[in-house]
């Protein structure tokens, strides 16, 4: 038994020499809420053109960005990329994020960026209303977003109140229709509608018919159109016109973070992540499926092409940083 | 036990008064630095309780009550005590039923279906739950949820109960038919009596497994306080809200935890121990035999053959069927597994290393205050992963700054979570070393450490290896800790399998699934077939 | 309560022959006891009796009822046979009062029928009826298991080995009691039992079972005093067996010329035969120098109360006599010491059975 359990010591003293050895030396670390897939996809590309290794922390976008607040001066990351912009709208109010260098905006059209510049667009996608083709006929949706609040569709709609992606929707509603219509509006969502985790969950459901329609941003089902081939899937996805704050675009974007000790490198990233061959590796990635922000390069052909969607006007600005959407969400029930 | 929390919840200490009486000498400094070194152990475990508490007490009365009374507070609580509630009972049922036909019955392949009954517990919960999801989504239900935590905790009950059922005395149920009971009359009078303890403490570790399951849950997209507080944390890092819903959540299992230790008191207590016996009679089948051995089949299918079968499948498809843009390279799979094998590898010695002075103290010195420290140790089972690790962040960005983010917190919290199952078979270990041993060595001129290294040691050696090697496969098998604090650029098989399945991206989470499911059965096989099935399930008989 | 009746019992476990051909009556009212070694098969012959196990061969009748015969199996629930297992077996998660009426229906077990009574019958104070069986020691819970047994007002009660956890001081009380209870209730009762000093002091008949055959049926005395084989001699007491030579009625030995039994007398009647006496039987004086036959103190193991000596036959021209060894019972206050010469005289009759090829 002794000489045995020995043996066995002297193997676990093996593994762990091997991965004490493994563990390699980072030069940048990203904060990413991006999905893992498209991140290393990303960063594999960069390391590989660079030479730069990348470290990534994953997290939800709102949690991300708290944490940056909470750990200050000495938090360890350079570079935060994040789905939604009121996250990065949080941070250059707190002034922690560094200015990005002029010549990274370049391609990106000017609205989609920080007003002040300490942050650019690197992505788009637009908030839709994902239908399950048997339960429910195209004209029977919605005119608006708000109408979802009506008793007409309780029971018909599915939503995730506590997806990153809800948060920047309710900050919308409150920018444009003030704070009673947005807490009436959740307020009727929340006795309309079935809960679910997170957009993933809504979609799923949606599409297997276990509810009617669901709030998601597009490309959510362009992910499971991609996992369940035609057969599969018996959803299609409604876009709300004239405007209307139900056709929200959200903005994913990058920044320097102050505190960075790399900055170089960071802005580097930042730089690459707005260059034609990564908004074109994220393009024809099959797994991205958000728009491409780079003038130059088309998105996807199952998304709705970029120039006929028609979000409501509402600046980066306006749409704030969602500092009363989780409160409001609290207010409603919601969360 | 996943293993993580599947091996888990079984654990439970050793029956209190098997060892004869000792002579206990206080061995002046000595036993002061093992009652010092043992309180600051249990002063660890405490930590994140208190952090909890103080976490939520700090918002203020009126916060608080906001945060607690708000309307989804109710909803989440009526979730999650459904699913307990129902867990539980199908638990009951299925767990019951397979031990009462293993056991006694003349079931053909008993031998062979007492092996399947129990092996889920090596299949970690979350595994499970991929597998369901991956199959057909429509299991994102409550019907999905009870079928995944039935199939993943029913073994808890299975294997308490087939050991009361082993132990039990044929000539009670004898005695019952010659006062002229039929058999219901006898299984509802007699057997069930005797299996209530069993089935209760069994029910209760369901329960408290149930209640602190999160990966799974997550998965299959059933929102309990354990998805809830992740959903909070991701809105809002270690906002109020999270510590709030922790706290509650915690208070819930410390209430089940504290009934399973009640249950556990009375069973001792109805025990009345008569030496070796007779095996009881086994019933025979008949045709009987053909739809139970169906159901066991079944049974065998939907626990084991359905996470196996489904992981193969995706890893058999590629490319079209799966959203893999980055091909599962050979690296990265080594990757993961190296960040598992050495995180479970750091939290087995570490955990091993931190058992030993209460081990030490339980095993030499015992009494009233090292009975207090084990309880206090035994607290941890009480605490749902996601609470530790939710105290843990917190506790390392306000004031232990140089340890945030690195991977030794991730392996104090390890340790934390699983002290209790590393414990268990410590303190075994430890009392097999007779102090008579101990004084013969002193006796021949060894010093305390030579005692120790040359004597103690060598004795409990393999014992140690065994709480060692359920720490490790249990480390390697935790989702919900790893995830949130594993240091940046650090990415385990759970962790992998975990971000996979999120995304949909099923045939891509399979040589993650794979190799944890391998790693976690043949090791735990391993242990079984080195140091005996009691010694891994726990003390459950 | 009702008498026994078995014949012709067989039971096989596989090729291995348990039980062949046991007839047996008990009367009513009457104790008897099984005696037998593990493994003699007595467990087995209860548990036919009982119900658990079903015979391959013979009947058992119930007061001229059959419950087991060719094609009928009385199930053991239906068999109104009280059994009282080993250990007692009472239902720990039960009170004393509440395992005593387990067996009554519903509205009798809420009235707690009897339990009074009973406690009292088994010799136990009524203010037991509360207490866990944990509380109880091993002779208490044997009691309240007869106890229960008793309470459904059974046709016979079986004994399994009752006594033998119990430690010796206990297991006298115990057995007394018991013995008193039965007799008080005028239960028919058959104990199961390896211990012949339990056998003989509680049966009024003894029926000894050895290798599945029940090979003598007789009173307590009669099984002693004449047991049928020198085996069972040895296994119902302590036994000097020598060899001898028969003759009308009397045998020689190398203990001398000693009367048989009359009881015995078909065991021989002339010729060479294995001569039985009990220790006790022997009287050792001191200072017969003349005495017939005389002995060397080998060792003595002393009891207090009595003491086994050890003699080897000395002096005596017999060759028969030749490096015999003897042991007698001798009363404590008067024992020789090792080195000792002592006449020996054998009192009473002597037991005979054909020589064997030993």
């Amino acid at each position: 038994m002794v000489s045995r359990f020995s043996r066995v010591a002297g193997i676990a003293a093996l593994l762990a020499a091997s991965f004490v050895g493994a563990a390699h030396a980072a030069t940048l670390t990203l904060y990413s809420a991006q999905h893992p897939q498209t991140v290393t996809l990303l960063t594999k590309d960069f390391e590989k053109q660079s030479g730069i290794a990348v470290r990534v922390h994953t997290g939800e976008g709102p949690q991300l960005a708290a944490q940056l607040v909470a750990e200050g001066q000495s938090s360890p990351a350079d570079v935060y990329l994040t789905s939604n912009s009121p996250e990065l709208m949080l941070l250059e109010g707190k002034g922690m994020l560094s200015k990005v260098q002029p010549a990274t905006f370049g391609e990106i059209p000017a609205h989609y960026s920080s007003p002040t510049g300490v942050w650019v667009g690197v992505m788009a996608r637009e908030n839709v209303l994902a239908y399950n083709t048997k339960m429910i006929k195209p004209e029977q949706m919605p005119a608006s977003l708000l109408d979802l609040g009506k008793p007409a569709w309780k029971g018909k709609i599915a939503i995730a109140p506590s997806d990153g992606d809800f948060l920047p929707l309710v900050s919308a509603v409150l920018a444009l229709k003030g704070e009673a219509a947005t807490l009436e509006w959740l307020k009727g969502l929340r006795t309309n509608a079935q809960i679910f985790d997170d957009n993933e969950g809504v979609v799923a459901a949606v599409n297997r018919g276990a509810v009617a329609t669901g709030i998601i941003n597009n490309y959510y089902w362009a992910r499971l159109h991609t996992e369940m081939g035609d057969k599969g899937t018996h959803s299609a996805l409604y876009h709300f016109g004239n405007a209307d704050v139900g056709a929200l675009l959200n903005v994913s974007g990058a920044a320097v973070l102050k505190s960075s000790k790399n900055a170089e490198v960071a802005n580097k990233f930042l730089a690459y992540l707005v260059s034609p061959r990564a908004q074109q590796l994220m393009a024809n990635s099959k797994v991205t499926y958000e728009y491409p922000l780079h003038a130059g390069v088309a998105p996807d052909p199952i998304l709705k092409p970029f120039n006929q969607i028609n979000p409501p006007q509402l600046d980066m600005q306006k749409l704030g940083d969602d500092s009363q959407a989780v409160a409001l969400l609290r207010k409603a029930g919601l969360l | 036990m996943a293993m993580t929390q599947a091996v888990q919840p079984v654990i439970r200490p050793a029956t209190q008064p098997t060892t004869p009486a000792r002579h206990v000498t206080v061995r002046g400094r000595a036993s002061f630095w093992l009652f010092g070194a043992a309180a600051c152990v249990a002063l660890l475990v405490l930590l994140p309780l208190a952090f909890t508490l103080r976490q939520a007490l700090g918002f203020g009365a009126a916060n608080a009550a906001e945060l607690v009374f708000r309307p989804i507070v109710g909803e989440l609580a009526l979730n999650t005590l459904m699913i307990v509630a129902a867990a539980t009972v199908t638990s009951a049922i299925v767990g019951a039923a397979a031990a009462w036909f293993v056991e006694r019955t003349h079931l053909p392949g008993r031998k062979i279906w007492a092996v399947l009954a129990a092996a889920p517990l090596a299949v970690p919960p979350f595994i499970t739950s991929y597998a369901w999801v991956s199959f057909s989504e429509s299991l994102q239900d409550f019907n999905g949820a009870l079928l995944v935590v039935t199939t993943a905790y029913y073994p808890l009950i299975y294997l308490p109960v087939a050991a009361a059922l082993r132990g039990m005395d044929p000539a009670l149920e004898e005695t019952a038919r010659s006062l002229g009971l039929g058999p219901w009359t006898r299984f509802f009078r007699v057997v069930l009596p005797q299996l209530k303890p069993a089935l209760l403490g069994g029910m209760l570790l369901v329960a408290l497994g149930t209640l602190s399951e999160f990966g799974a849950f997550a998965l299959l997209r059933f929102r309990t306080f354990t998805t809830e507080i992740y959903a909070e944390y991701r809105l809002s890092f270690d906002g109020s809200g999270a510590s709030m819903l922790a706290s509650i959540l915690m208070l819930l299992c410390l209430v089940c935890l504290a009934l399973e230790f009640r249950v556990r008191g009375l069973s001792r207590y109805d025990r009345m121990d008569r030496g070796a016996r007779r095996a009881p009679a086994r019933y025979h089948l008949g045709w009987g035999k053909w739809p139970v051995l169906a159901s066991f089949a079944g049974l065998t299918l939907v626990t084991l053959g359905m996470p196996l079968g489904m992981i193969v499948y995706w890893l058999l498809q590629h490319g079209d069927a799966a959203i893999t843009p980055v091909e599962v390279s050979l690296p990265l799979v080594l990757d993961a597994t190296l960040s598992s094998v050495g995180l479970g590898l750091a939290g087995a010695a570490l955990t091993t290393v931190l058992a030993l002075p209460l081990g030490l103290l339980l095993a030499r010195h015992p009494g009233r205050i090292a009975t207090l420290l084990e309880r206090i140790v035994y607290l941890a089972q009480g605490l749902p992963g996601i609470v530790i690790a939710l105290a843990i962040v917190s506790l390392a960005i306000q004031a232990l700054r140089p340890l945030y983010q690195s991977a030794a917190l991730l392996v104090v919290a390890y340790a934390i979570l699983f002290l209790p199952l590393a414990l268990v078979s410590v303190r075994a270990a430890l009392l097999q070393v007779e102090p008579r041993l101990e004084d013969a060595a002193r006796s021949l001129g060894l010093n305390r450490w030579q005692t120790l290294w040359r004597v103690v040691l060598p004795l409990a050696g393999p014992g140690l290896g065994c709480a060692a090697a359920l720490v490790f496969i249990s480390v390697m098998t935790e989702l919900t800790a790893t995830l949130l604090l594993a240091p940046i650029g650090t990415q385990t098989l759970a962790m992998q399998v975990w971000a996979d399945t999120a995304a949909l991206a099923f045939a891509a989470a399979a040589p993650y699934a794979a190799i944890l499911v391998g790693f976690s059965l043949i090791s735990t096989w391993l242990l079984m077939s080195l140091f005996g099935k009691t010694a891994v399930l726990g003390a459950t008989s | 309560m009702a008498n026994l009746s078995v014949q012709g019992l067989g039971k096989q476990f596989g090729a291995h022959s348990v039980l062949r051909g046991v007839d047996l009556t008990v009367a009513s009212g009457s104790l008897a006891a099984i005696l037998g070694r593990s493994g003699s098969g007595k467990t087995t012959l209860l548990r036919l009796l009982c119900g658990f196990e079903r015979a391959d061969t013979g009947t058992i009748q119930v007061n001229g009822h059959v419950i087991s015969g060719p094609g009928l199996h009385v199930p053991a629930e239906d068999r109104r046979i009280g059994y009282v297992p080993q250990e007692g077996a009472l239902f720990p998660y039960l009170s004393v009062a509440d395992n005593i009426v387990f067996g009554l229906p519903r509205a009798q077990r809420r009235a707690r029928h009897r339990v009074q009574e009973l406690l009292e019958l088994v010799g136990l104070p009524a203010s037991y009826a509360d207490r866990p069986p944990q509380a109880l020691s091993g002779g208490e819970q044997q009691r309240v298991a007869l106890a229960r047994a008793l309470a459904p007002a059974p046709a016979l009660i079986l004994l399994d080995e009752p006594f033998s956890a119990l430690d010796a001081a206990l297991r006298v009380e115990t057995r007394q009691a018991v013995a008193a209870a039965l007799a008080t209730a005028g239960a028919t009762a058959l104990l199961v039992t390896h211990d012949q000093a339990e056998a003989l002091s509680m049966g009024e008949q003894v029926a000894v079972l050895w290798d599945g055959q029940l090979i003598q049926v007789a009173n307590p005395e009669t099984l002693y005093r004449t047991p049928v084989s020198p085996e069972l001699a040895s296994f119902v007491g302590d036994a000097v067996l020598l060899p001898g030579m028969a003759d009308q009625g009397y045998v020689t030995c190398a203990l001398g010329r000693l009367p048989i039994a009359k009881a015995a007398m078909s065991g021989g009647g002339a010729g060479a035969v294995s001569v039985l006496l009990r220790p006790e039987q022997m009287r050792l004086a001191a200072g017969f120098e003349h005495a017939e036959v005389k002995g060397r103190v080998l060792d003595v193991d002393f009891y207090g109360h009595d003491a086994c000596v050890r003699l080897a036959l000395v002096g005596a021209a017999d060759p028969l006599s030749a490096s015999v060894i003897v042991t007698a019972r001798v009363p404590g206050h008067t024992t020789p010491r090792p080195g000792d010469e002592v006449a020996i005289v054998v009192e009473g009759e002597a037991v005979t059975y054909p020589a064997s090829g030993r």
